[in-house]
């Protein structure tokens, strides 16, 4: 009997904490806390509940554990792993000779950079920039929001500043629910004498812990911001030397934020203009500030524009390039930076570097060695209307859950039934793979090893906790054999030959500039990990950007003059209300881990939409009733919970368990993000029995699926 | 004798419940510690007080319950006769009748992980530091330490009032 402590990264959110998994004989007997890694994104070893319920998913009972194969739609048979993998890579190399373009690769922020690196590797050398990832649905507006003013779209800080800081201003964050372990920081930070704003359209629990607070209707972001901005120019609180030396385009937010004035600012976020003055005033003048925004910035038609003017905020104030300062939008999966940074983009190739430029697409061409498209490519939401216009054809899906997380959930699934191949790489069965043609039994993160980036861009490693069960079996390995059987053998990296993670995070170093000292040894060696970026192997890494110029061509950080856009639908006579969506703090996105962990479930059983008492009392609803939700787009049912937490006029629903049937699909222009925060509904009282009946055509998180044992 | 409880931060607790949820994975899917919410504004864990004058180590009739050199008060479960007696007299409704064992059961102070030189569960994990482990006393004087030095660094921050007519 052998008792080991592995240490590993949690697989839940962008706070990348780390912990041990004791072992005996690689079976997972506990976790222990990691109080004695010194310099960890979780001091003292702090976990969540969901960190602390680590254990329970990988023991689901419905766990793939073999390949399986479509009979019908939802009805599989199992089969062995060489057909599995023939099936597929046949498939795509027909594709890949017919048009490339047809076919939609997924990549996953739930897994390491490694298989992300190789799924965008895989979709590229196939002749596509076809890939994408659910970085689309949370921060895609952040990584093109803050790439316009600073030049980088990643957080400029690290926990350390936010501790350090004077004021932490978070907007659209529900810090304490969504990273609690990094809401520690915030509350240090507030002991020591810090002031917290929170700007929310609900008063979440972060709320409780706000000096200021400015409850602003879904979707005014950019007024509520330009009226921050307007008083800080008005009343010459600026750092003015700072942007005399570093921004350009003083000028026109000048002139942009004119009209901004406090009471006008009023009339369209309802947030009363003395407090509006009164937080302008506190962000200016703390000397140290942080700004940290999540998705209820970004998750807007203008979500690439609040990101730009949270990010110009942060700039005017000179809270850019130092200790306990910086714009930190916080990532909601463990590994979105990462994926974002290994190139599961569809406009870039590892490390932020543009397919339509021709200098670096010949730099992957001979580092590839094959031919590469300059094209961008179809992101996620795209990707579903392009299924409808006969354009794309297949799907490689590996651990995402469209059903559930994409807007407008109804239109996805329409559009998965009209796809003619379908793969889908996961741990669990979800509702997604009910529309697959072949599904891959994957293990799951702490199943496996590999580097991990954290919101901080810190990269990890995260040794293997647990053995996968079945057949299953690693992402990087299924990516490796699926490209080696289409016929990628070359030598090195011009092939898919891997003998283990470590390989294919040489390969990611080579070609990727931030990532270049980031080797799998330094990485082992040191648990805490490093800040990417880290140009060589004596690198320490770096904890702050910009100390001494912005990633921008001119170096400058380019400010934004923004007029005011509201949401892109808004209450009318038909749908009065505005529905915005919220979650949890045990359930975590679509559900598939946190509904498989008992502990969880008990906890975060179900949905409820919160009302205001007046709405509430008008339409005859009290806490627990059943209602049905409505929008243009579909019906969800759910109970009440009545509550002045939400402003009147406003509903707010928990996405977790499928009410992404009733978000707007519509897109931000740059961003591509779809608007799931922001759009018309009206609601209804309804008998239990209606609300039974109106569930079954919800998507459900656990899907029941028939497997025929081969 | 210095009396190690867990002392509980009411203005830190944002309600995660990872106390509940570590609680349970150490005590057999029990949780021994529960978190309170208040009209939406503010919640609270609590846990068993280990009181210094225990009613419920007073009035046990089996002496099931009893004191450990931490001063945590423990249930031997081979004693306890599930008479709920204990959980009559507790101010705090803290002990809970196991219905499968038919006996007693309440925090003991992670007693399987102090034994191990380790913080009980709830207060490792909790995210804030709402939860602390340690001398009562001790934590006290820390508290008053910090409240000494955010005073001194807001005098020393103060405007000076101006002599005026003097």
């Amino acid at each position: 009997m052998e008792e080991k402590l592995v240490p590993v990264v949690c697989p839940y959110c962008g706070v990348g904490c780390r912990l041990y998994i004791k072992t005996v004989d690689g079976h997972p007997q506990g976790i222990e806390y990691a109080d004695d890694i010194p310099g960890i994104s979780n001091e003292k070893g702090k976990l969540c509940p969901k960190g602390n319920a680590v254990l329970e998913y990988l023991l689901a009972k419905d766990r793939l554990k073999k390949p399986l194969k479509a009979t019908e739609q939802g009805k599989f048979v199992e089969i062995s792993w060489s057909e599995a993998i023939k099936e597929v890579t046949e498939r795509l190399r027909a594709y890949s000779k017919d048009d490339p373009n047809a076919m939609m690769f997924f990549g996953s922020a739930k897994t390491f950079n490694e298989p992300n690196y190789l799924i965008q590797k895989l979709a590229r050398m196939l002749g596509t920039n076809n890939v994408d990832h659910c970085a689309r649905l949370c921060h895609s507006s952040t990584v093109t929001g803050l790439k316009a003013v600073f030049g980088a779209g990643a957080m400029t800080n690290t926990y350390k500043d936010i501790e350090e800081a004077n004021v932490i201003f978070i907007i659209g964050h529900n810090y304490a629910e969504t990273h609690p372990v990094g809401f520690r920081y915030v509350i240090k930070a507030k002991e020591r004498g810090a002031k917290v704003i929170v700007a929310d359209p609900r008063f979440t629990r972060t709320a409780w812990f706000a000096d200021i607070f400015l409850q602003h209707y879904p979707g005014t972001d950019i007024a509520l911001l330009n009226g921050m901005m307007h008083v800080i120019i008005k009343e010459n609180l600026y750092d003015s030397d700072f942007v005399r030396r570093r921004c350009v385009g003083f000028d026109d937010l000048v002139k942009a934020v004119e009209k901004f004035t406090p009471e006008y600012v009023e009339k369209i976020t309802g947030v009363p203009a003395e407090l509006i003055v009164q937080a302008a005033r506190t962000f200016a003048t703390a000397g140290k500030g942080v700004i940290t925004w999540a998705m209820g910035l970004t998750q807007h038609t203008h979500g690439h524009d609040n990101v730009r003017l949270a990010a110009t905020l942060s700039a005017i104030c000179g809270y850019q390039g130092r200790e306990g300062c910086g714009a930190a939008p916080m990532r909601g999966q463990n590994n979105v930076q990462g994926a974002c940074d290994v190139g599961v983009l569809p406009n870039v190739f590892p490390g932020y570097q543009a397919v339509t430029d021709p200098e670096r697409r010949k730099f992957f061409e001979e580092f590839w060695g094959v031919e590469l498209s300059g094209e961008i490519g179809l992101t996620i939401i795209e990707a579903a209307h392009a299924i409808d216009k006969g354009k794309v054809k297949a799907y490689y899906v590996m651990g995402e859950n469209p059903v559930i997380s994409d807007a407008n959930a109804n239109h996805v699934i329409k559009a998965l039934q009209k796809l003619e191949f379908m793969v889908v790489q996961d741990i669990v069965p979800t509702p997604t793979m009910e529309f697959a043609d072949i599904v891959l039994p994957a293990a799951a993160m702490l199943e496996n090893e590999g580097s991990i980036t954290n919101t901080e861009r810190r990269v990890q490693w995260s040794f293997q906790g647990a053995k996968p069960p079945g057949e299953a079996r690693p992402d990087w390995w299924i990516l490796s054999e699926v490209g080696k059987a289409i016929g990628f053998t070359g030598d090195g990296a011009r092939g898919f030959n891997y003998a283990g993670p470590e390989d294919v995070l040489r390969e990611i170093n080579a070609c990727t500039p931030q990532y270049r000292g980031i080797t799998p040894e330094r990485l082992k060696a040191n648990l805490a990990g490093i800040h990417w970026p880290c140009p060589s192997e004596d690198h320490p890494g770096t904890r702050f950007l910009y100390k001494d110029r912005f990633l921008t061509p001119d170096g400058k950080a380019h400010l934004a003059a923004v007029d005011y856009r509201g949401p892109a639908e808004l209450p009318d006579e038909e749908y009065p209300f505005l529905l915005t969506t919220h979650r949890y703090v045990g359930q975590y996105h679509t559900a598939t881990m946190t509904m498989r962990s008992e502990a969880l479930k008990k906890r975060w059983s179900e949905p409820l939409a919160e009302i205001h008492p007046e709405d509430a009392a008008r339409l005859g609803i009290k806490t627990g009733d059943w209602i049905k939700v409505e929008t243009r787009r579909g019906v969800y049912p759910i109970r009440a919970k009545v509550t002045r937490a939400v402003k009147k006029g406003v509903i707010a629903v928990p996405w977790h368990w499928g009410a992404n049937v009733l978000t707007n699909d519509a897109l931000d222009p740059v961003s591509k993000i779809p608007e799931t925060k922001a759009c018309a509904c009206r609601v209804a009282k309804i008998s239990e029995e209606e609300a039974r009946k109106l569930m079954e055509a919800v998507p459900k998180v656990i899907p029941k699926f028939e497997v025929v044992e081969g | 004798m210095a009396r190690k409880t867990i002392f509980i931060d009411f203005s830190k607790c944002i309600e995660c419940r990872a106390c509940e949820v570590a609680c349970e994975r150490e005590h057999n899917g029990r949780a021994l510690i529960n978190v309170f919410e208040w009209e939406e504004m503010a919640a609270m864990a609590l846990n068993c007080r280990h009181c210094e004058n225990a009613p419920c180590v007073e009035i046990c009739p089996t002496k099931a319950l009893y004191r450990d050199e931490d001063g945590a008060v423990l249930l031997s479960p081979q004693k306890c006769i599930g008479c709920l007696m204990c959980g009559i007299v507790c101010p705090f409704g803290v002990p809970q009748l196991d219905a499968l064992d038919r006996i007693m059961m309440k925090c003991d102070l992670c007693a399987h992980r102090r034994a191990e030189g380790k913080l009980p569960a709830c207060a490792e994990t909790c995210p804030t530091d709402a939860l602390l482990f340690g001398d009562f006393n001790e934590i006290q004087r820390m508290r008053r330490k910090a409240f000494t030095e955010k005073a001194i660094e807001k005098a020393k921050k103060a405007e000076r009032i101006p002599f005026m007519g003097l």
